[in-house]
């Protein structure tokens, strides 16, 4: 792998033609909202350039991220993901275990120190010195911080390593961050969702080895090109919404002409992604399409914004009790006020009298 | 906790205590207050039809008032009316109520309530407008009426916003908005809002005062 | 100041057209010599000492809409915005706010409403007595239902009380403690009058007949200006073949301890009038053609007294409306077209509004109502005690040509009412504008129609 090894060599090695290349191509530049053009710069410098040497590190996550990865539909996006890059070092995918596979990281670290592109699924446990999460004895933040010295940026893949996901929910009780807690000197993108949409993890990765650079990020370190519309913007029931017609269970009459599902906890007006233009599973549906309203699981604290079936607009907690005691406390107080002015009139009278 | 998170949890609770709190003080404190018996012989010995009628018959102008009350009138109408459209005729600002209630109906279509909301807050514009320019508004005008009128108004362009998507991400400006709505609820009972309240009580009183003494109403 | 040396300054002028003291130019008065912070502290502390749960709610729930201006006839005639009636209570607002609303610790501790200025009272003692006859039309406007005529009579309690009344209504109710009466009709006064009277008129008029079923009670106006209403009073009563007296020690229906404000007086002088009756025995105490008196003892009066009133309480017309619907009343057609004038106090707040009109009904009148009539009808302009302040002459006149315009309009021949108040501010709104129609007395006009026996 030490070799100069570029994505062109790879592709005759592997008998993949050049059109479907180009198609691939022209497919990730559209997606990125590139201009046609973009395609061959993008086909010229995949094919020259050495393939980019990535280390993939997996923290405290599930593997769901890897699984979207690799389970996408389209057989030649991942295909093609694999080809253009130099995957040094990922511990589901890799077949070396152990010493072999440390050494790997090592190996590739001090290969292409400063160069190579560091992707991060996984949320990073802080409590207790780390414990919760070690791998080849290494806590995750060790891990992290010293494999983010050499690297020329990080990609964080997923709500975990992007916000903290599900092991940051309440209560927390592995202390877990998100990458952009611990690393402050790199460039960090963020390519949120649980998990995130292929395409768009594979958009990414073609536009930072094209261009040498990660793409235009929002506030919350996102690729713009993704996250710059809410779900609810693009989804194709939003006409639904804008004329107040709305499903109020799952199997209502509403439901079945595909109302809106605001009223039943769709988050799509809060989230930022791709979902409702992209699509999953390549391009076939997408949760809402299917019947279900968004999770939000893209936005920061998804796990934590209450229920996912309490609509947007209303309170989180349960008021209830508060509302109770705040009116008796009203009405205790208001007691007392009238009886202290009443006693104030009566003083008055009285002073009057003498 | 983002700013939604906020407007949507503590920023509500801590504004519906201190809107029930503050609601239940101001009417025990007004309704709890020394009543004088009264002795006189009544000209009709039952005086809560007339209650019940001042409530009702004082929502317009009696005949004789009308050419001079007809402008003001109608905008107040106006701006109440919007405001009733758009706070109960819409789908979430239902949604909002059923999960505090219980209570559920139908919702009108949101161009009704975006035609509404735009209607309401030029009726609100006309209605300050009024009050500073109009002598006597203005003289009696205080803090009150012209801090009551833009927490009135605040939620109305806030939600316009949030529904058109205008100025900021939607999620910052539905907190913005709820926490318009907080602000509404937390000076709703000290100010002159409370007249939502005090209008049938005060118009009931003197309704039934007056039914007494045969007085007209 | 002795009451000798308030006399020598402002004399009561007893032969004018009009009964008040002079003293036109603009002026606020003060009584006694309270220092200013004790008289503010005292007008305040005594507003608030009556507040009850009505006024509060009343203080309580105006929205500032103005509307009540409308209503007004003295910010009508002169759309000056100080003359909108709630404004008239704005310093007793803040006071309410202070001292009993529900909030008023607060409103202490933060000192959020500032304390009132005697300068700012002073400045509200033409707003609460020369610009407000209490005639309640604002009341029947407010979308919120606020009684504002009752609230500015609770202001008046207060002012009475830190010294701050209009000197003409003061010395009037100052009289009226001492004397019996405001205008100088002394109990002597009245019976000699009833006895020249019966005399000239050669009408049976009875005075402190120890028992009676009726007794029949005047207004101060009526003795020393409009006598022939003690006539009408009695001829009709004869009519009726009633056994009825009017009393020395009650006669006095006018109470200017209402008007000005003074708790305590207006108790005396209800007091006076309902201890004859009691003390004759009678079933029925007939109250003269006088606004305010209705007010003071029909609906005051057993709440003064402390327990219901052992009596029937009507007013003259009312009195007259049941007589002649009862056909015991007789009279000859009058035969003329006339337009009635509605006094605030018995009409639209007293609820007398159908009474005059049976009468006039009886009479055979073509009656032509005003544009704003009965419970809206506006307010001639002088009740209130507006009508004995002076220095508020300019503003009635203003006010009063809305009451012209109204009666000219109708076209009618003749000009009704049943208030000797209004009767009075009529003549003298006739005398300045030197306008052709003359205010007639319901009362009398039916008296000189009685049909002979």
């Amino acid at each position: 792998m030490n070799e100069p090894d570029t994505l062109g060599a790879s592709l005759t090695r592997t008998g993949i033609s050049r059109r479907s290349f180009l198609k691939f191509c022209t497919a990730m530049a559209s997606l990125m909202a590139l201009p046609p053009s973009a395609a061959y710069a993008m086909a010229d410098a995949l094919q020259r350039t050495q393939r980019q040497s990535v280390i993939w590190l997996s923290f405290q996550e599930c593997t769901g991220c890897v699984e979207s990865l690799t389970r996408s539909f389209d057989p030649t996006l991942e295909q093609m993901i694999f080809e253009m890059i130099s995957l040094d070092y990922q511990h589901t995918l890799q077949a070396a275990s152990g010493t072999a596979a440390e050494s790997a990281r090592e190996q590739a670290m001090k290969a292409s120190y400063g160069k190579y592109l560091l992707i991060v699924d996984g949320s990073i446990p802080t409590k207790d010195g780390g414990v919760y999460s070690t791998v080849a004895g290494i806590s995750n933040y060790d891990m992290l911080v010293e494999t983010a010295k050499g690297a020329a940026a990080i990609v964080s893949v997923g709500t975990c390593s992007s916000y903290g996901g599900i092991p940051h929910a309440n209560p927390n009780p592995t202390g877990a961050v998100a990458v952009t807690d611990i690393i402050k000197d790199k460039p960090v993108m963020n390519v949120p969702g649980c998990p995130p949409i292929p395409s768009v993890i594979a958009g990414v990765l073609a536009y930072f080895v094209t261009y040498g650079k990660l793409p235009e990020l929002d506030h919350l370190n996102r690729p713009k090109v993704f996250f710059a519309d809410t779900i609810h913007d693009r989804c194709y029931r939003r006409p639904f919404y804008d004329q107040g017609k709305f499903a109020k269970t799952f199997d209502d009459e509403g439901a079945r002409n595909g109302w809106c599902l605001y009223e039943l906890g769709c988050k799509g007006p809060t989230t930022y992604n791709a979902c409702a233009t992209i699509k999953w599973n390549g391009g076939v549906s997408f949760p809402i399409e299917s019947g279900h309203g968004c999770l939000g699981c893209s936005e920061p604290n998804f796990w934590d914004k209450g229920s996912f079936y309490q609509p947007l607009p209303t309170p989180l907690a349960d008021n209830a009790p508060v509302i109770a005691a705040a009116t008796l406390g009203g009405i205790a107080v208001g007691t007392v006020a009238a009886v202290v002015s009443r006693k104030h009139q009566a003083d008055i009278g009285t002073k009057e009298g003498k | 906790m983002d700013l939604l998170q906020f407007a949507r949890g503590p920023a509500l609770t801590w504004a519906f205590a201190i809107f029930v709190f503050g609601m239940s003080w101001r009417l025990l404190g007004i309704l709890l207050l020394k009543r004088r018996p009264d002795y006189s012989e009544p000209r009709h010995a039952t005086s809560w039809p007339g209650a019940i009628k001042l409530i009702i018959t004082r929502s317009w102008p009696r005949r004789e008032f009308r050419p001079r009350t007809v402008f003001g009138l109608s905008v107040g109408y106006i701006f109440h009316f919007g405001l009733v459209i758009v706070v109960f005729g819409f789908a979430p600002h239902i949604m909002f109520f059923r999960s505090l209630t219980g209570l559920d109906w139908p919702n009108l279509p949101n161009a009704v309530i975006y035609i509404s909301g735009a209607i309401t807050i030029a009726a609100l514009i006309i209605v300050l407008g009024r009050r500073l320019t109009n002598p006597v508004m203005r003289l009696l005008s205080n803090f009150d009426d012209y801090f009551s009128w833009f927490v009135t108004i605040t939620p109305v362009v806030t939600g316009m916003l949030a529904v058109a998507h205008l100025g900021a991400r939607y999620e910052t400006l539905l907190a913005v908005h709820i926490l318009s709505i907080a602000l509404l609820l937390v000076w709703f009972p000290f100010g002159k809002l409370m007249h939502s309240a005090l209008i049938f009580i005060s118009r009931g009183t003197t309704g039934a005062l007056f039914e007494r003494k045969g007085a007209s109403i | 100041m002795s009451t000798a040396d308030i006399d020598s300054k402002h004399p009561l002028e007893l032969d004018q057209p009009r009964f008040s003291v002079k003293n036109p130019e603009q002026r606020y008065d003060k009584q006694g010599d309270m220092p200013d912070a004790q008289r503010v502290e005292t007008a305040m502390r005594h507003f608030v000492k009556d507040f009850g749960a009505v006024a509060a709610t009343y203080m309580e729930s105006c929205i500032h809409c103005g509307m009540c201006a409308e209503a007004c006839h003295f910010y009508v005639a002169t759309e000056d915005p100080k003359y909108t009636p709630i404004w008239k209570l704005e310093p007793f607002k803040q006071a309410y706010k202070r001292e009993a609303g529900p909030f008023a610790a607060i409103y202490r501790a933060l000192n959020l409403k500032k304390k009132v200025t005697v300068e700012q009272l002073e400045e509200w003692q033409e707003l609460i007595y020369d610009s407000c006859t209490m005639c309640g039309r604002c009341t029947l406007i407010c979308p919120m239902g606020i009684d504002i005529a009752s609230l500015v009579g609770l202001a008046r309690h207060g002012m009475n009380k830190a010294g701050l009344v209009p000197h003409e209504l003061w010395a009037v109710a100052e009289r009226a403690e001492r004397e019996g009466s405001p205008l100088g009709a002394t109990p002597k006064v009245f019976k000699d009058r009833c006895e020249w009277l019966a005399d000239d008129n050669e009408v049976e008029i009875f005075v402190d007949k120890p028992q009676a079923d009726v007794i029949a009670a005047m207004s101060s106006i009526e003795i020393m200006k409009y006598p022939d209403s003690i006539v009408a009073t009695a001829k009709i009563l004869n009519h009726l073949g009633l056994n009825w007296t009017f009393r020395t020690d009650g006669y006095e229906a006018t109470n200017f301890g209402m008007l000005s404000g003074n708790s305590e007086w207006q108790k005396e002088m209800s007091l006076k009038l309902i201890n004859a009756t009691i003390a004759a025995g009678a079933k029925l105490l007939i109250l003269p053609e006088c606004g305010h008196a209705y007010g003071a003892m029909r609906w005051q009066g057993a709440n003064v007294y402390g327990k219901p009133l052992p009596f029937r309480v009507l007013h003259i017309s009312e009195f007259l409306a049941e007589n002649t619907k009862s056909g015991a009343l007789k009279t000859k057609p009058l035969g003329k077209t006339l337009t009635f004038h509605d006094p605030c106090q018995v009409s639209r707040r007293g609820g007398a509004v159908e009474a005059p009109r049976d009468v006039l009904d009886g009479l055979g009148a073509e009656l032509i109502e005003m544009q704003d009539t009965k419970g809206v009808n506006w307010c001639c302009g002088g009740g209130g005690g507006v009508v004995t302040i002076h220095r508020a002459d300019p503003l009635r006149y203003k006010a009063f040509q809305i009451k012209m315009k109204q009666v000219d309009d109708t076209g009618a021949e003749l000009l009704v009412s049943s208030c000797s108040n209004c009767r009075q501010t009529f003549d003298d709104g006739q005398d300045h504008f030197h306008w052709d129609k003359t205010m007639l007395s319901l009362l009398e006009l039916v008296a000189d129609n009685l049909e002979d026996k």
